[in-house]
């Protein structure tokens, strides 16, 4: 490959990875509302007629997607130091279950918990399917070991001799805990942290087969309208969730580093 | 490699290791993590995680796979007793293997598809001292940041017949009539080869900086081309760690549900979308848990396989 011919594969490439988002967003100004090319005139009507369900779904995927983030981000912490710092046989397999998730699709897990619903009627009386606490019990199962994943990987560059300073200094374990291991982890937990937030974001599978007909997370809701219908409102709604995105981008570009942020998720 | 841990994993199961790479990932040579001079109850801050998981996760996958040995008795209905007879229905039937086998001729494009289109890319980006690099990675990395749905949802008027793409190429003269490339599963390959490019690109990258770049080198001044140097040296060096990343970007093609959704439009029937058809639609949960633990049981194959293709490339 010559050094032209690369760079122009280079921007090929480039090209199609960032050209859809761009479309969204072009899409969105758009005055005529099929989806011919090129577009000919330009509208902020769209942005104006966003009909009130969508609003009411970007505040359940919210209402799912924090819980989702915080429960998960205590509960990973917790296992990735306790991965870190075994002792004795049994590490692999105890890190082994906690990873295993990764392992499968988020639909089986979607299935899993709607036929679990069903059991628990059986054995309990009860259904939790169809609640938002069942969404975000299948997103916690999603998100779990990417949070571990990112707190052992801030884990393994940490200097085990900062708290052997400390101790010697007189603090107790406690304190070394609270006041050196966790100041020194957070990177990794933050970076757990927003990973759960974008997962639960984005799944639909999980939201679909376990949460409600009638009242459906964001992306749930444009798949579902676009399976009969396609309306420049969709495009409207999902270019204000690119600027969100873009924003929290230059923020957390300027704070960690994007790179950083996401090395953990490559393997 | 901290000693302690390897001599643990050393003496568990070849399963048990491969895993625990996954959790071992990262650790730089002369770690010294597993050192813990706090000795506080590690066991009791992780046992929340451990209920929890058990509860939302394990048991449910438990169940699934014990709903997958009954029977269906009508929408909605399981009888009991255990029965074979929905794994011997799905493996001898041609229309359920035919799901199967088109679920992964569509992870073998995808993933084929991504090799060829991240290797430039990787290549520049591992070998560049441009100082845009950090903006360059950022543009690889930000679509990640934006739900797949969105990401998707643009090809919808990009691919559509008289979209963006089917201007562009009647205006080229490369065809005479608009093609067809939506709810076809020509538009799902292209919107799973978008979603997954990123995590290619991300692999591919780490492998090449591995690659000593004096070899290249080398093999320029002994007169080899740019695209022998390629062909001959970069590929073969970074195949094992190529492979584990085309593992990864198959496993998750074949799991994905949204994008044959959102772009196959209900005609192009993979796995997933199958099993959603049988759980939402047609109510036959006994059919449904065989067939997302047919689908859990090929992606579990290719995530171990991956794991030991990456243990190898170390």
């Amino acid at each position: 490959m010559g050094r032209w011919s690369l760079r122009a594969a280079v921007t090929i490439v480039f090209v199609f990875l960032l050209l859809p988002v761009f479309y969204v967003v072009m899409s969105s100004f758009s005055a005529t509302a099929t989806l011919a090319f090129p577009p000919r005139a330009f509208t902020l009507d769209w942005y104006n007629k966003i009909p009130p369900q969508y609003w009411e779904s970007l505040r359940l995927s919210l209402y799912i997607a924090i819980p989702t983030a915080v429960v998960s981000t205590v509960l990973g912490t917790g296992l990735a130091i306790r991965i870190a710092r075994w002792r004795g046989p049994g590490r692999a397999a105890f890190s082994a279950f906690c990873l295993s998730p990764l392992m499968v699709p988020p639909l089986v897990i979607g299935v899993a918990i709607f036929q679990f619903g069903i059991q628990m009627w059986d054995w309990f009386g009860f259904n939790p399917t169809g609640t938002a606490y069942a969404i975000i019990a299948g997103h916690i199962a999603l998100a779990l070991p990417f949070v571990v994943r990112a707190v052992l990987a801030g884990h393994a560059h940490f200097d085990g001799s900062l708290e052997e300073a400390a101790l010697n200094l007189g603090a107790t374990p406690r304190q070394v805990f609270f006041k050196v291991t966790m100041p020194a982890l957070m990177p990794g937990i933050t970076s757990g942290a927003i990973f759960a937030l974008l997962l639960s974001l984005d799944d639909v599978p999980v939201a679909l087969l376990v949460g409600r007909g009638d009242d459906q997370t964001l992306p749930v809701r444009i798949l579902t309208t676009l399976e009969y219908s396609y309306s420049p409102n969709i495009m409207a709604i999902s270019a204000i969730m690119i600027y969100g995105s873009l924003l929290l981008m230059l923020l957390l570009d300027r704070l960690i580093g994007l790179e950083r942020l996401f090395g953990f998720v490559r393997s | 490699m901290t000693i302690g841990a390897d001599a643990i994993e050393g003496r568990t199961s070849a399963f048990g290791r491969l895993i625990g790479r996954l959790a071992g990932r990262g650790r730089p040579a002369g770690d010294d993590s597993a050192r813990d001079p706090l000795q506080l109850r590690w066991g009791i801050l992780s046992l929340p995680g451990v209920l929890v998981l058990a509860a939302i996760f394990a048991v449910p996958v438990a169940v699934l796979a014990s709903k997958s040995f009954l029977k269906d008795a009508g929408r909605a209905r399981i009888a009991p007793g255990f029965t074979l007879d929905n794994y011997i229905r799905f493996f001898t039937d041609w229309f359920y293997f035919r799901v199967l086998f088109d679920t992964l001729v569509l992870g073998c494009v995808v993933v084929t598809a991504c090799v060829i289109l991240a290797y430039p890319v990787a290549y520049f980006l591992a070998r560049t001292r441009s100082r845009y690099r950090g903006f360059f990675i950022f543009l690889v990395v930000a679509p990640l940041l934006i739900s797949v749905v969105i990401r998707n949802l643009g090809w919808v008027p990009m691919l559509s017949t008289n979209g963006f793409v089917n201007w562009t190429l009647l205006a080229l003269g490369v065809v005479d009539q608009p093609l067809r490339l939506l709810n076809n599963f020509t538009g799902v390959a292209i919107g799973l080869t978008h979603s997954l490019l990123p995590y290619m690109i991300l692999t591919l990258i780490a492998v090449i900086q591995r690659i000593d770049h004096t070899v290249e080198e080398a093999a320029l001044n002994l007169g080899a081309t740019p695209w022998q140097t390629f062909s001959r040296v970069i590929l073969p060096l970074s195949r094992p760690g190529l492979l584990g990343g085309y593992l990864i970007v198959l496993t998750a093609s074949i799991s994905a549900f949204t994008t044959p959704a959102l772009l196959g439009g209900r005609r192009v029937i993979v796995l997933p979308i199958y099993i959603e058809q049988q759980m939402r639609h047609a109510l036959q949960y006994a059919w449904g848990a065989t067939a997302a633990a047919i689908l859990l049981l090929t992606a579990i194959i290719l995530t171990l396989a991956s794991l030991s293709r990456s243990e190898e490339a170390r």
